[in-house]
C-alpha cells in the first residue's frame, strides 16, 4: 500500500470480492423468499385449418388455434431480486410413436416484468377488464399487479403446427403453463409442480385433456393475435 | 530546475505514504468495502429493493477509493527517522593484500 497505484489495485480487488459476495447473498436469499404460486387454464375454443407456412410454399399443413382462459396469480415469484417472469402456455400432445417423447409446443408467451426492471417495448401490457369503466388505451400500465393474470378467451400468439403436418383427431391435448423466472443476479428457474423448502409448487396450471377436431374450411379466420401483440419478437 | 519539478511531479502521481499509513490504508480498505457491502445487503433485503443494494455498495466502493488512494496528510504522520548520513569512506580502514587502500 505504499504507492498511488497499488492502493488504487488493492481497493479494486477488494471491491471485486465483496461485489461477487453480496452478489452470491441476493441470489441464496431468494431461497427464503415464500412462493404459491397458482392458476387454472381453461380451454375456450380449438379449430383445426390447413394451412400454408409460407406464401410461396407448396405444401400444405394443418395448423391448431387454441383460444383459452387463464386466472393466474404468480405475484408470489416476484421478490426483490426477480428483473422478469417469462410466462408461457404449451400444447402437450402424445407423439404418434409411443416410443417417442410428446410434443410440447408454446402458444402463447408473455414477458412480465417487474416493478424494478426499466421499461421495455417487448414487456407485456395486460389488457383492460372489459368491464372496467377506466378503460383507456394509451396506459401501459397493467390493471392488475405484477404477476396477476386475468385472460378470458384470449387468443394465441402463435398457430401450432405438428412435424408431421397432421393434427386433426390427435388426442390427449393437455395445455399448461410454464414460467423461467429471470433474476437480477443468481439463476434462472423454471416451474416447479412439487414443493421444494419455502417453495410451494404450482397449483393448478394445466387444462383439461382435450382432442383437436377435425379441420374446417380453409377461409375460416385463424384469428391469431395481431398488431403490437403479434408483432413481438419479429424484426422490425 | 527541470529535474526538481520533475521529481516533485513523481512525488505526487506515486503518492508514498509511510508504514504506519500503510497499515491504516489497509485497514480502511477492508472496513469501508466490507461495511458497505453488509449494509447494502441489509438495506436492499428489508426494503426489498435491489436499486438500494447496488447504490449502496457503488458508493461506499467510491468512498472507500477516495479515503484511501490519495496520499492524504495523516498517512504521513509518523515518517521514519533515518540515520544521520556520515562520510563513509573516512571513517573506514580497508586492507588489501595487506596494504591500505584510501
Amino acid at each position: 500500500m505504499h504507492s498511488t497505484l497499488v492502493r488504487a489495485q488493492n481497493v479494486f480487488g477488494l471491491f471485486t470480492t465483496v461485489a461477487f459476495c453480496v452478489a452470491t447473498a441476493i441470489a441464496l436469499s431468494v431461497l427464503i423468499s415464500p412462493q404459491e404460486p397458482s392458476a387454472s387454464i381453461k380451454l375456450r375454443n380449438v379449430q383445426v385449418v390447413r394451412g400454408r407456412p409460407h406464401y410461396y410454399s407448396q405444401k400444405k399443413e394443418e395448423y391448431a388455434h387454441i383460444k383459452f382462459d387463464l386466472d393466474a396469480d404468480l405475484s408470489s415469484l416476484f421478490n426483490w431480486n426477480t428483473k422478469q417472469v417469462f410466462l408461457y402456455i404449451t400444447a402437450t400432445y402424445p407423439s404418434l410413436k409411443a416410443s417417442e417423447p410428446p410434443s410440447q409446443v408454446i402458444i402463447w408467451d408473455a414477458i412480465l416484468p417487474s416493478s424494478s426492471a426499466p421499461w421495455h417495448e417487448n414487456h407485456y401490457i395486460h389488457p383492460n377488464p372489459k368491464n372496467s369503466k377506466t378503460r383507456s388505451k394509451t396506459t401501459s400500465l397493467s390493471p392488475y399487479p405484477a404477476g396477476e393474470i386475468h385472460l378470458s378467451n384470449q387468443r394465441p400468439k402463435y398457430q401450432i403446427t405438428d412435424m408431421s403436418g397432421k393434427l386433426q383427431n390427435r388426442t390427449d391435448v393437455v395445455l399448461e403453463l410454464g414460467w423461467n423466472v429471470q433474476p437480477w443476479v443468481g439463476a434462472l428457474t423454471w416451474i416447479n409442480w412439487q414443493d421444494v423448502g419455502a417453495w410451494k409448487g404450482l397449483k393448478g396450471g394445466k387444462s383439461d385433456i382435450f382432442t383437436f377436431p377435425e379441420t374446417k374450411r380453409k377461409d375460416v379466420d385463424l384469428g391469431t393475435a395481431k398488431g403490437g401483440e403479434g408483432n413481438r419478437g419479429k424484426p422490425a | 530546475m527541470a529535474d526538481q519539478l520533475l521529481e516533485k511531479v513523481r512525488d505526487a502521481f506515486e503518492g508514498q505514504i509511510d508504514f504506519e499509513g500503510q497499515r491504516l490504508a489497509e485497514l480502511l480498505t477492508t472496513v469501508l468495502l466490507g461495511a458497505a457491502g453488509i449494509i447494502a445487503f441489509i438495506v436492499g433485503f428489508f426494503t426489498q429493493d435491489i436499486y438500494k443494494t447496488l447504490w449502496i455498495g457503488l458508493g461506499g466502493t467510491a468512498l472507500a477509493f477516495v479515503a484511501v488512494v490519495p496520499p492524504w496528510p495523516f498517512y504521513n504522520k509518523n515518517s521514519v527517522t533515518w540515520l544521520p548520513p556520515h562520510n563513509a569512506i573516512s571513517g573506514l580502514d580497508i586492507e588489501v593484500d595487506g596494504r591500505k587502500v584510501n
